[in-house]
């Protein structure tokens, strides 16, 4: 027992170097998939027939292929392209991308909730779409879309796991390299399940929280 | 000022509209009346763009209405639009709701529109209601902060869309007011609606419609005191004497 308290010790430093990693990969990965991802929404509920369908594509294109598949793309087949991307880079380009067509789907869902009469209602004001958009659609879309971008979040969080494939250095990855040159497999893998779990859970408890509190206020409504 | 020549319209293969022609001059009061499914929300609708039409043709001011072309954004502006579900944007509250078209569509100050609003809060009889959001709202009062909203962009003529059908019985008197109000200050109306009594005082004119078609138009008080047409007649008992037995 001893023993394995000395190993804690010795394997913690550069397990948290790795949580850092995965703590940048996922926060810059999932603020490229939102932006991606609204802005494929957007064209997904454009009223030009020809967006709808390049936006419908795209999202159809990237949910029909493995996440791992992408990452390699990007970190071995685009160099062939004189396209040259840092591990860590292809990383947080192919989980957003990855992820962005999940984000589109979620922020459509929540456009297209939002009642038909506020749209008419912002219309018959004199409102252009990209106004109407900004100031009565998407505020409420948002609202309805917050519990599944949280999840979204959670997921991209685990998910981050898959860029230790193209040798980014975050949680898995430091935690494979010590295990491999100790042996120590228990050790090692039972601290990187229980860092994964002190990351996600409290955010998992947050997002239980904010979900409780639309549904009061729904309910109240 | 509204002009509406041989107005038609379907939807699939049910025609809804089937060449309807109606002008509006400035100040009068106009009634559509008519059984459901009859065309009258959706004439209201051609009005300012909100729904399209297959042919004629509608003019506000003279300028075409086409949800295709630039100034249907300008047009619908000068038209206050009041719809039956009050439509008011759930995560403003009264005054947002208010200022929100004077601000960013014709682009007013902060300060003016909100000078403007207190106004019209005041004339709707919702004074202190400021900041409450639509959901703390009775359907009366969310109604008359939809009336104070068209009325915000001072608009040339107001559109009611069945104004008083969502609501309860004991809170239509006070939409009704308002709009009395209006119409005595001489706004152009045109009000779609099921209250008779207020289509027989207030409007100048009133529009039976049946089937996609106007049937009979007229004066209120001779369309709906003693109306030609054996539909119109039928309609009206219907309404009027909802009790009593249908004849065959």
């Amino acid at each position: 027992m001893n023993e394995a308290m000395l190993h804690v010790r010795e394997f913690l430093p550069l397990l948290l170097e790795g949580a850092l990693i995965t703590v940048q990969v996922t926060i810059l990965s999932f603020l490229l998939s939102s932006a991606i991802g609204l802005f494929v929404a957007l064209l997904r509920v454009s009223h030009i027939a020809a967006l709808r369908a390049v936006a419908k594509t795209y999202i159809n294109v990237i949910r029909g292929l493995p996440i791992i598949v992408q990452l390699f793309y990007i970190y071995f087949v685009l160099p062939d392209f004189n396209i040259e991307l840092s591990a860590f880079q292809s990383g947080v380009i192919g989980l957003g991308i990855a992820y962005s067509a999940y984000q589109a789907e979620n922020f459509r869902a929540g456009i297209e909730a939002v009642d038909s009469g506020q749209r008419e209602a912002a219309q018959a004001i004199g409102m252009r779409m990209p106004l109407m958009m900004r100031r009565v659609i998407l505020p409420q879309a948002f609202k309805i879309a917050l519990p599944p971008y949280g999840n979204i979040l959670v997921m991209m969080l685990k998910d981050s796991s898959l860029v230790s494939t193209i040798t980014v250095a975050e949680l898995t990855r430091q935690g494979q390299l010590i295990a491999t040159s100790t042996f120590q497999n228990t050790t090692v893998y039972t601290m990187v399940a229980i860092m994964y779990l002190v990351l996600s859970l409290p955010l998992v408890w947050v997002l239980n929280r904010i979900e409780a509190h639309l549904k009061t206020r729904k309910a109240h409504d | 000022m509204i002009e509406v020549a041989n107005l038609q319209k379907s939807f699939g293969k049910h025609a809804v509209l089937k060449g309807v022609s109606l002008s509006v001059e400035p100040g009068e009061v106009v009634c559509l009346i008519g059984p459901s499914g009859s065309g009258k929300s959706t004439i209201l609708r051609c009005l300012n763009g909100l729904e399209s039409y297959d042919g004629g043709e509608v003019r506000i001011s003279g300028r075409l209405v086409d949800q295709a072309s630039r100034d249907i954004h300008d047009i619908r502006a000068s038209l206050g639009m009041v719809f039956q579900r009050f439509n008011l944007f759930s995560h403003r509250t009264v005054m947002q709701n208010i200022i929100e078209g004077p601000v960013y569509v014709k682009r007013e100050t902060v300060d003016q529109a909100r000078a403007r609003a207190a106004e019209l809060l005041d004339k709707v009889g919702l004074k202190g209601k400021e900041d409450a959001y639509p959901a703390e709202l009775s359907g009366g009062q969310q109604q008359r902060v939809a009336i104070a909203r068209a009325l915000a962009m001072q608009p040339d003529a107001m559109l009611f869309d069945e104004p008083t059908s969502a609501l309860d019985p004991e809170l239509v008197g006070d939409v009704l007011h308002v709009m009395r109000d209006l119409a005595e200050e001489g706004m152009t109306m045109v009000v779609v609606t099921h209250e008779m009594g207020f289509a027989r005082e207030v409007s100048d004119r009133v529009c039976f419609l049946y089937d996609g078609r106007i049937l009979e138009e007229g004066p209120s008080k001779q369309v709906l005191g003693h109306p030609e047409n054996p539909r119109t007649q039928d309609f009206l008992r219907r309404v009027l004497h909802p009790d009593a037995q249908e004849d065959a």
